[in-house]
């Protein structure tokens, strides 16, 4: 589904991402975990087209084509979903109409007709329950006021809605609660399916004990170092980043 | 050294001679008080930022003359009053004869209530400051009075439609002078748009003479043409525990102004300024606010939201003055201005005069683009790059356009509006 070969990317002018190989097939959950500063949320920016990001070189593809010709929203559309670390606010824009239109936008591309404001409140109370959101959510500004467990719990819930090829999950672990993150598991496993691959970026391994994942990358210094199965994460856990010679500041103490 | 110019003689003469002798008498003895009148120049503090838009040629001198049928066949959802270039067309105008509530134009007032306007029109305004009204004060050939009696309701709000219509050079100076008894209420529309291609000047002035308790809500949809140079003012005044609301939506234009000048009177009087301009294009839009806390325990609340497309201009200039006497105000005032393009100049500039000890008043001013971040945001979702422009253009002032308490205005200034994205924001 995914192929990156060989992905260099920069920002104003600094090389993050140095030679970054990786396939992802259909049905494969993979998590990459990394230090700080590895270039894990950089990995995550360019793939969702963040212009902030210059590629340098390489090449990805999704299902064979090119992805890093897409503009940001053509990429969206053709499946790509990233759960942000940071959700952004915006007030003025009400969660659902920013739902609506998103999910419309989408149906619009796949040649569906768009749904209408009473048919999309009951699908969006729905999958609000499914993350456990209050409905009362749907009527606030875009993430306004909302706490970190809220925000990712968000983010899953747009995922839901818009059932996307693959989903890039990027530090959806921070910042929750141990109940928190057990909403925001079932959701992310209730996305699994054999036509669907998910990307997990994350700093520890504690959210890997609630979404198993197939595969497991170590980014390092912008290049992956290290795969392996589920059990590398748990290494990882047991001896931390120095185990492979890195440094990491919140993993050394 | 050179001389100051000066507002050609031309202005000076109005045509109309329909009004009852008192208000005649009054035009007249305003007229010979601006012989001379300085036009403004950038040197001219509140006019720094517009007075190189204001053009006004001989030719525009002449009052346009008002087309008797109601060129507008608007439908409102209330009461109706249609103006054309200034003067009442009765036949377009739809308004019921109700108990405490005179609704009447300037033309046909008797003798006695037209002295008794004539004394008070121009009263709510510093003329200082709103410069032209002192022109309308020459020249208005019409106008609209609306008296409330105490503890009168009028139970739809009534539109004002202010029609100029400009198939040749000309002027038209509208007029509305409301007194709201003790405890009445009212929604006043004022919808000004104009047909023609000529070029011409608009020159308005509304005042409102609130007394104890009256609740008056205000509202001012700008949309006139590319041709209409717009110069208005509103006045009010509060006496003790009144309420006035304003809403004033407007779109830019060759030239744009408005002065909108409180003055809290009495103990307790509570007043709400909220505005909304769009510019594009060439377009121009300046509004001077000005809130007067003369009397204790009074409340304002303003918030003014400027957005600036291409290579137009907007500016703002908010003023508090808090009287030596004025304790226990609450003065809050909010500007905050949206660039959407490196073309675009908006300026701002909150005053404050603070002369009593005891008192609450903040300000705040921001410009500022759209946020990338939550651009980016929005299209990561598939949301097309042009749409979430719009969403989050229109995410600035929804907040403002919703507290529009009159539907069917909603309904036309988000019209406007969807016209102005659509020419503001193209498709990648």
């Amino acid at each position: 589904m995914l192929s990156i070969k060989n992905l260099h990317a920069s920002v104003e002018g600094k090389e993050i991402l140095k030679g970054i190989n990786l396939e992802i097939k259909a049905g494969e959950v993979h998590a990459i975990m990394g230090p700080n500063g590895s270039g894990k949320s950089t990995l995550s920016q360019v793939l969702a087209g963040n212009d902030a990001f210059e590629v340098t070189s390489g090449e990805v593809t999704l299902n064979g084509d090119n992805l890093l010709d897409l503009e940001t929203e053509e990429r969206a559309r053709e499946g790509i979903f990233l759960a942000f670390q940071y959700p952004v606010e915006i007030p003025g824009v009400s969660n659902l109409q920013f739902l609506r239109t998103a999910v419309n936008a989408m149906r619009k591309h796949r040649g569906e007709e768009e749904m209408n404001a009473a048919e999309f409140m009951k699908l969006a109370k729905e999958v609000s329950k499914q993350v456990d959101l209050d409905p009362a959510f749907l009527k606030r500004g875009v993430n306004e006021g909302f706490s970190g467990g809220e925000k990712k719990r968000n983010e899953i819930m747009q995922a839901l809605l818009l059932q996307p090829k693959l989903a890039i999950l990027d530090e959806t672990d921070s910042g929750l609660d141990i109940d928190a993150l057990k909403v925001v598991s079932d959701g992310v496993n209730a996305l699994r399916s054999e036509d669907r691959a998910i990307l997990m970026v994350t700093h520890y391994q504690r959210l890997l004990n609630h979404i198993v994942p197939d595969y497991v990358h170590v980014l390092a210094g912008g290049k992956i170092i290290k795969s392996g199965g589920r059990e590398l994460a748990l290494e990882l856990e047991e001896k931390g980043y120095g185990w492979l010679g890195i440094k990491d500041e919140d993993t050394s103490n | 050294m050179k001389s100051v110019p000066t507002l050609s003689s031309a202005f000076l003469h109005p045509a109309g001679q329909s009004l009852p002798e008192p208000l005649l008498a009054l035009r007249k003895q305003r007229a010979s008080a601006l012989v001379d009148m300085p036009l403004p120049t950038r040197k001219t503090e509140n006019w720094k930022y517009s007075s190189k838009y204001l053009k006004l040629a001989d030719d525009m001198a002449i009052s346009l003359p008002a087309e008797g049928k109601g060129g507008n066949s608007l439908a409102v959802p209330g009461y109706k009053v249609v103006f054309n270039n200034g003067v009442m067309i009765p036949e377009a105008s739809e308004y019921p004869d109700l108990n405490g509530i005179i609704i009447q134009s300037f033309s046909d007032l008797d003798e006695d209530d037209a002295k008794a306007v004539s004394l008070q029109l121009g009263s709510t305004l510093d003329h200082d400051q709103a410069q032209f009204a002192r022109v309308n004060g020459a020249r208005f050939e019409d106008g609209l009075f609306i008296r409330l009696a105490p503890g009168a309701v009028l139970d739809q709000p009534l539109f004002v439609i202010h029609e100029t219509t400009a198939d040749a050079s000309g002027s038209a100076y509208p007029r509305i002078y409301v007194e709201a008894g003790a405890n009445s209420q009212m929604t006043l529309v004022e919808e000004y748009i104009s047909s023609g291609d000529a070029s011409a000047l608009v020159n308005t002035v509304t005042e409102f003479n609130l007394a104890d308790g009256a609740n008056i809500t205000s509202i001012r949809l700008n949309m006139e043409g590319e041709n209409v140079q717009h110069i208005g003012a509103t006045g009010v005044l509060q006496q003790r525990s009144s309420r006035f609301e304003s809403h004033c939506v407007g779109f830019g234009g060759p030239l744009r102004r408005h002065d909108l000048q409180v003055r809290l009177e009495g103990e307790g009087a509570e007043t709400k300024l909220n505005g909304v301009v769009v510019t594009q294009g060439k377009q121009h839009y300046d509004n001077h606010t000005s809130i007067d806390h003369v009397a204790a325990h009074c409340n304002s609340e303003e918030t003014y939201r400027n957005i600036a497309a291409d290579q137009s201009h907007a500016i703002f200039n908010g003023r508090i003055h808090i009287h030596q006497d004025a304790q226990k105000s609450n003065a809050d005032m909010n500007n905050k201005n949206l660039l959407l393009s490196n073309g675009a100049e908006i300026d701002t500039k909150p005053e404050l005069e603070i002369y009593a000890d005891d008192v609450k008043c903040a300000h705040g001013a921001t410009i500022g683009q759209l946020d990338e971040t939550s651009v980016f945001y929005l299209v990561s979702r598939g949301i097309g790059r042009r749409q979430a422009n719009v969403l989050l253009t229109m995410a600035f002032i929804n907040e403002l356009v919703q507290q529009i308490p009159v539907e069917a205005v909603r309904e036309t200034a988000q019209a406007r509006l969807n016209d102005f994205f659509e020419q503001t924001f193209q498709e990648a």
